[in-house]
Order: structure tokens, then C-alpha cells, then sequence
């Protein structure tokens, strides 16, 4: 298998306060590869709402060590692996968001997914041994 | 994270967010926002000092935008930076709020 280059891995508790280590540790790695605001913004924010969407709807609220993260460049794409150990899920599962709706017949439910389906131009998702590992591809 | 500064400008309640308006601080700025929105008859978010918003922080402006809906006040949002713009875009709630690019005061 290949190896990516400059390959970093970080473990996160069910706690939304963890969003602020996240948040150093993507800064860390975009600032040691050159990359710029633009795709820091957008890393934090995929990988917050899959974060958040784990706390929120998976059942890893309070876990410890619930989500592990690793990032790697790969020529002119990051590779965003994201696992959590909560109730299966398949973000293709999700029902696209409606834009045309009207706000009140949308809600805010489902907007995260929406960017990240934004952002990532590629997403695949695996079941193993008890996670959810989703993987992201974003250009650079 | 965030850091709130308010103050009164020709009739306007300029409500300034600094930092980032993620899961963990949406709360904070909903009940910031909604707080203003209910004392004032026209309430300015400055997010000129906003480094990111996620969609925690989408839904608290929308709740506050909600709130100001109800009670007939006005409610803007200012001074998005072209990244956290970007997010309001990708939304789709922009259609639904007044973005302005400066302060309407």
C-alpha cells in the first residue's frame, strides 16, 4: 500500500470542547505543508461536522477516545481519514438538503453533511471491526 | 470560542463577534444574538472579527434571524469574510437574511 506523505493522526473524546484541539492540531498541519486559510477553513469545517454529527446523532457523546483523525497530502489532494466508534453510518445514507425549500420547511437539520458533501470531492465509507471510517478527499 | 462586544450606533444594536462560532460555542452566540434581537428593534451582527463558522454556528443565526422575524425587528449581518461568506452561500439561508458587506451604520 502507499504511504501518504506527511502523515498525521489524532484521537478525540465525545466532547465538543475537543473542537478547539482540532482546531490547532489542522492549523499544525496546513502551516507545516503550506497550506493556505482557504483549505484550513474548509478541513475544519468538514471535519467538525462529522465530529459534531458522531456527538450529536452517533451515540459518542462522553466517549473517550471516540473519534481518531488522520491527515495526509497525496499529490494535489488531502486525504481527511475520519473514524468514529459510534452507530454505524453511511453519510450517502443521508437525504440530500432541499435548497429550494423554503427556511421553514427546512430546518437546519442536515446542513452539515451538506458542506462536507461540498467540500470533499470524493467520500467513501467503510464499516470495520465496530467504526464508521470515512474518507475524504479534498483538492488543494 | 467566541468573544462578544456590543454597543449602540444610531439606533442600531451592533452586536461584534470575534473568533470562531463552532458546535461548542453556538450556544454562547445564540443566545447572544437572540438576546439582542429581543431588547432591540434593529440588531447588526458585525462578523468582521469572525475567523470561522460552522454550521452549529449557521443555525444559531438563523434562530436569531427567526426571533427578529417574530417580533418585526430588523436583523443584518455584516462584515463576512470571504470564506465565512462562503459558508452563508453554501447554506442557502442567505437568501433569507440581510447580508451587507458594511455595517448599516
Amino acid at each position: 500500500m502507499e504511504r501518504a506523505f506527511g502523515q498525521t493522526e489524532l484521537t478525540l473524546d465525545g466532547d465538543l470542547r475537543e473542537l478547539a484541539r482540532l482546531a490547532l492540531w489542522i492549523g499544525r498541519f496546513c502551516r507545516s505543508h503550506s497550506l493556505d486559510e482557504n483549505v484550513e477553513f474548509h478541513l475544519n469545517l468538514a471535519l467538525e461536522e462529522l465530529f459534531a454529527n458522531a456527538i450529536g446523532h452517533g451515540g459518542c457523546k462522553d466517549l473517550p477516545a471516540a473519534v481518531s483523525i488522520r491527515l495526509s497530502l497525496a499529490g494535489r489532494e488531502i486525504l481527511a481519514e475520519f473514524a468514529d466508534r459510534g452507530r454505524p453510518f453511511d453519510p450517502a445514507d443521508a437525504p440530500p438538503r432541499d435548497l429550494g425549500a423554503s427556511l421553514e420547511e427546512r430546518g437546519a437539520g442536515g446542513l452539515g453533511l451538506h458542506f462536507v458533501r461540498q467540500i470533499a470531492c470524493h467520500i467513501e465509507y467503510h464499516r470495520v471491526n465496530g467504526w464508521n471510517r470515512i474518507a475524504l478527499r479534498l483538492a488543494i | 470560542m467566541i468573544e462578544v462586544a456590543e454597543e449602540m450606533r444610531s439606533g442600531w444594536r451592533v452586536v461584534a463577534v470575534r473568533g470562531r462560532a463552532d458546535a461548542a460555542a453556538a450556544d454562547h452566540l445564540e443566545s447572544v444574538l437572540k438576546t439582542a434581537v429581543e431588547a432591540n428593534a434593529k440588531v447588526a451582527a458585525d462578523f468582521s472579527a469572525l475567523d470561522y463558522i460552522s454550521s452549529a454556528g449557521i443555525r444559531a443565526v438563523l434562530q436569531a434571524a427567526r426571533a427578529a422575524e417574530g417580533r418585526q425587528s430588523e436583523f443584518a449581518v455584516c462584515g463576512l469574510s470571504p470564506a465565512a461568506k462562503k459558508v452563508f452561500d453554501m447554506s442557502g439561508i442567505q437568501h433569507v437574511l440581510r447580508i451587507h458587506r458594511e455595517l448599516p451604520c
